[in-house]
């Protein structure tokens, strides 16, 4: 059902749903309209224009009425097409199904023979096979049917691969059926959607081909014609009496336009990567729809954000990965976010530059100030310019954030020269330089390499090399070690300090560690469900926790050494930010929540001297804060 | 790198081997002796019998195959009857015009399609992107042969920019002018499928890789936009392109039978279908095999030049 309503969203599909109808229709009702006979020539009335007396569409070269003829064509091309189309799908599907399910020699065999058939430019296979049975119509249907059997066996095949290793063939063995019911109850009423959408794709290619076939002559013989033999009679009348070729020329490209506009309808609607959005490129910057007021610059941080909202906008779905979030950090501060998967961290962080992947993103409310500029909604230029010179990032999982395509020297000579105007060879001279500074071992050789030739490790420095490859004042780091072992780990984050000091560098840390946090960060701001909970000195946090999310983080973290503590787990899931209950977030994970907690919205307030807390219930008395 | 392309090579053998062994069996398959078909119905006995002697075909199936695989392999295709003349030398002068037009409108369908998918997938749902869609989808919905009317009716009738028909004047100079005047509407009539089918998927393939965490990468490293879609899109996006353009040279090659009917292009495709109808069977062996073969050297091409894009592919 959902499947119809999504294919009538589709205005192109219905059209090509509604043109298809009409012309099958007509198809079915053509032998009883009132049509004149097409095959009776009458050459006094030969090549009458359209729309002359008793002709609605004129007559051909032989007198003959072109009207009724295009709709006995019509309806033989489509019979012949469909037929070609049925005819592959079922022995195409019958051999993948067979190929696929047995696998092993079985497969081998039959793909080789498929692979081997679609090796040949396949009008050529069909000519073959025309040439050997002879011109004539039915000869063209079983030609361009065989042609296109490998593609469908190809894909059959595939899908049932997948199938043949599902558990409810497991099952059926186990149940003692035979093969061949297996592939009968099991596996065909798998395959059919597939063998659906395939001949939805193909069949107006068969219509074309065998039209094609027919317009060379090796198909439909006279007086019988198909559309595409009535193309190849008009031909030699086409200068004189073009309309003769453009009556079933059009009615060609009809046919197939509403077959071809039909069958992406319904290939749009089956794939689910299209309904979740997920094939729409991300834009440039991401999407500013901003109705609140502005908020002005405060602090004397270097970057600031001031209530910073990105919401996620799938279908009617509205899902608040950032909910108001206020951060500051200072040349040579290093700021730790830290939260769980899902908390809206990373969100937060590419939200800064505009990287948030729009659409889904939108970054609805707040500002974030560099150096108190606001740069969000600032135009393309001002933040191109900014990014990776004065702010720039380090990912996690660098094999899939460098590109794979080109060598690491080539990315970093493309990060030195879209800020400066250098030659490449002194921009050479600069990236090995650079992977030098994150102490890669050879670099003059490793700069020519490309990432796959290097490991997780080294991947990683050269993406620390390509953050520093402008003197940033600025890196946002979003769980740059969470790929790499403990001591490799343990390596970058040296690096990363040793560089904030020598250079002053402002470091905004990502993580989900809290070793690390310790280890780098000078401050840090737990985040739970788009929000900042908690946030102040990462010694005051670390040693009292006052909000109740913390707390339980911590207690989730094993220490080394200290045997014996009981690791507790945080009972229950993080809210879906599309439904995001009223008042605090946490509540009903929190041991403590009481009915004040889930009344209305509770503000990040000050807790003692240099700390702030979203909680009514702290963990610890204010006085303690301080620690 | 060479060692790769001998690796290639040797493994087109068996592909080779197949398609001479398809060919023949399909040409086997035909109803009634060839002799009769060469001599026509009124021919006697006698002659038929000698004729099949001659041509070798009292012979059982395999020795025939083997001997028609030997013959072939040492250039002697056969005779066509219908021409009288070696089946090879007709084939190679046809197959170079055909090799002309293909070659010519697969160059121009891989430059528009591949260029008309990238901007379409750059400024997807915009109207750049939705005009595409729809040429597109004109495109791969028009039958070539009908198209190639069409504009033999407006440029060549009408407008009289182009000459109507053939790849020479009949009358005047030979000479490049005359030859590109000739090829200009054959050539994008036969592009146009192809350059449709391409553009569609280097659509698709640019919107999959424009998703990818290294082109976040790009943007964060402060790479112009232009750079970001050119430079790292279509790079990494060519890497699924070229397979695509493999097949569709492919089409291309054979599509052209169409084409050079509509426009009497001397190609390959016209004798085949000539042959066809004359039922020359050897012409017709001859004729696929050659091409067939063509295109699995093309294809081997194609891998190569994946390879070289491609440095994760161990060439």
């Amino acid at each position: 059902m959902s499947f119809l309503r999504l294919l009538s969203r589709n205005r192109l599909a219905l059209a090509g749903l509604i043109v298809m109808s009409v012309v099958v229709l007509l198809a079915l009702l053509t032998p009883i309209l009132p049509l004149p006979d097409p095959d009776v020539t009458n050459t006094a009335e030969r090549f009458k224009k359209p729309f002359s007396e008793r002709a609605l569409l004129g007559t051909d070269h032989l007198g003959r009425d072109l009207a009724s003829r295009l709709m006995w064509g019509t309806r033989l091309s489509l019979a012949v097409g469909f037929a070609a189309a049925v005819a592959a799908a079922t022995i195409g599907a019958a051999i993948g199904v067979i190929a696929g399910f047995y696998g092993g020699r079985v497969d081998n065999v039959i793909m080789r023979g498929v692979d081997m058939l679609m090796g040949f430019p396949y009008i050529l296979l069909a000519l073959a096979i025309v040439a050997a049975l002879g011109p004539g119509l039915l000869n063209a249907l079983i030609a361009v049917a065989a042609v296109n059997i490998p593609f469908f066996a190809r894909n059959i095949r595939g899908v049932t691969v997948g199938i043949a290793h599902k558990e409810f063939v497991d099952a059926a063995r186990l149940c003692g059926m035979s093969n061949a019911r297996i592939i009968i109850t099991e596996v065909v009423p798998n395959v059919v959607p597939v063998i659906v959408i395939a001949m939805s794709t193909t069949i107006g290619w068969m219509i074309l081909e065998t039209a094609g076939l027919s317009f060379l002559g090796l198909g439909s013989q006279p007086p019988q014609a198909d559309l595409g033999s009535m193309l190849g009679e008009a031909r030699s009348a086409l200068i004189t009496n073009p309309h003769t070729s453009v009556v079933p020329g059009a009615m060609i490209l009809v046919i197939v336009m509403a077959i071809n506009l039909l069958g992406d309808g319904v290939r749009d609607a089956l794939d689910p990567r299209l309904k979740s959005g997920a094939l729409s490129r991300p834009m440039p910057t991401t999407m500013v729809r901003r109705t609140d007021p502005v908020p002005q610059p405060e602090g004397d941080g270097i970057l600031s954000l001031r209530n910073l909202q990105t919401q996620f906008h799938v279908k009617d779905r509205i899902y608040k990965a950032v909910g108001g979030v206020d951060l500051s950090v200072r040349p040579g501060e290093c700021l730790g976010i830290i939260g769980e998967s899902g908390s809206g961290k990373s969100v937060t962080a590419l939200s800064i530059m505009g990287l948030v992947a729009s659409p889904p993103g939108v970054i609805t409310g707040g500002a974030v100030h560099y150096k108190g500029e606001d740069l969000i909604g600032a135009p393309y230029e001002t933040l191109r310019h900014l990014r990776g010179d004065r702010v720039a990032y380090i990912f996690q999982d660098p094999l899939a954030t460098l590109h794979p395509l080109y060598t690491v020297g080539a990315q970093l000579i493309e990060a030195i020269q879209s800020h400066h105007r250098t030659s490449t060879s002194e921009a050479r001279a600069r990236a090995i330089e650079l992977l030098k500074s994150v102490r890669i071992p050879n670099a003059e050789a490793r700069v020519d390499n490309y990432p796959h030739e290097m490991s997780g490790g080294m991947r990683q420095r050269v993406g620390i090399a390509m953050a520093l490859a402008n003197d940033p004042e600025v890196i946002i780091a979003d769980e740059p070690t969470t790929a790499l072992d403990v001591t490799v780990q343990a390596q970058i984050l040296a690096l990363l300090d040793d560089l904030r000091r020598e250079r002053g560098l402002a470091i905004i840390f990502i993580t989900h560690d809290f070793g690390v946090v310790a280890q780098l960060c000078d401050r840090v701001a737990v985040m739970y469900a788009g929000r900042i909970v908690e946030e102040g000195p990462t010694d005051a946090i670390l040693n009292a926790p006052a909000h109740p999310y913390t707390a339980r983080l911590m207690a989730c973290v094993p220490e080394l050494g200290q045997g014996r503590r009981q690791l507790a787990a945080i009972p229950g899931l993080p809210p879906v930010v599309d439904k995001l209950p009223a008042g605090c977030a946490f509540a009903d994970r929190c041991p403590k929540a009481a009915s004040a907690c889930r009344s209305g919205d509770i503000d990040l307030g000050p807790f003692g001297p240099a700390r702030k807390i979203r909680c009514i219930d702290p963990e610890i008395p204010v006085q303690e804060a301080t620690a | 790198m060479t060692g790769y392309i001998v690796k290639r090579l040797i493994s087109a053998v068996p592909v080779l081997l197949g398609i001479s062994v398809i060919v023949f069996l399909i040409m086997a398959m035909i109803p009634g002796d060839p002799a009769t078909a060469i001599l026509g119905s009124y021919a006697t006995p006698e002659n038929v019998e000698k004729l099949n002697r001659d041509l070798g075909l009292d012979k059982p199936l395999v020795q025939r195959y083997f001997i028609w695989l030997g013959n072939m392999l040492q250039g002697d295709f056969g005779r066509s009857f219908s021409l009288n003349r070696a089946v090879l030398d007709e084939v190679l002068e046809r197959f170079n015009a055909t090799l002309l037009l293909a070659g010519t409108s697969f160059v121009i369908c891989s430059i528009l399609g591949v260029a008309a998918g990238v901007v379409s997938a750059a400024r997807q749902y915009g109207l750049a992107d939705k005009a595409i869609t729809f040429a597109v989808l004109l495109g791969i919905s028009i039958p070539s042969f009908f198209l190639g009317m069409m504009m033999i009716l407006i440029f060549a009738v009408n407008l009289r920019w182009f000459p109507v028909s053939g790849m020479w004047p009949i009358y005047g100079a030979r000479d490049l002018s005359a030859l590109i005047s000739h090829l200009t509407l054959p050539a994008i009539a036969l592009a146009v499928v192809a350059t449709g089918v391409i553009a569609r998927l280097s659509r698709s393939a640019m919107l999959e890789v424009l998703r990818q965490d290294f082109i976040r990468t790009a943007r964060a490293k402060g790479v112009h936009e232009r750079s970001v879609i050119w430079r790292h899109g279509l790079r990494a996006a060519m890497v699924s392109i070229i397979p695509v353009l493999g097949i569709q040279a492919g089409f291309v090659l054979s599509g052209a039978v169409y084409i050079e009917m509509v426009f009497q292009w001397p190609g390959v495709g016209r004798m085949l279908v000539d042959a066809i109808l004359k039922r020359d069977i050897l012409l017709v062996q001859g004729g696929v095999v050659f091409v067939a073969a063509c295109y699995v050297l093309f294809n081997i091409a194609v891998d190569v030049a994946q390879s070289l894009l491609d440095p994760r592919i161990k060439a």
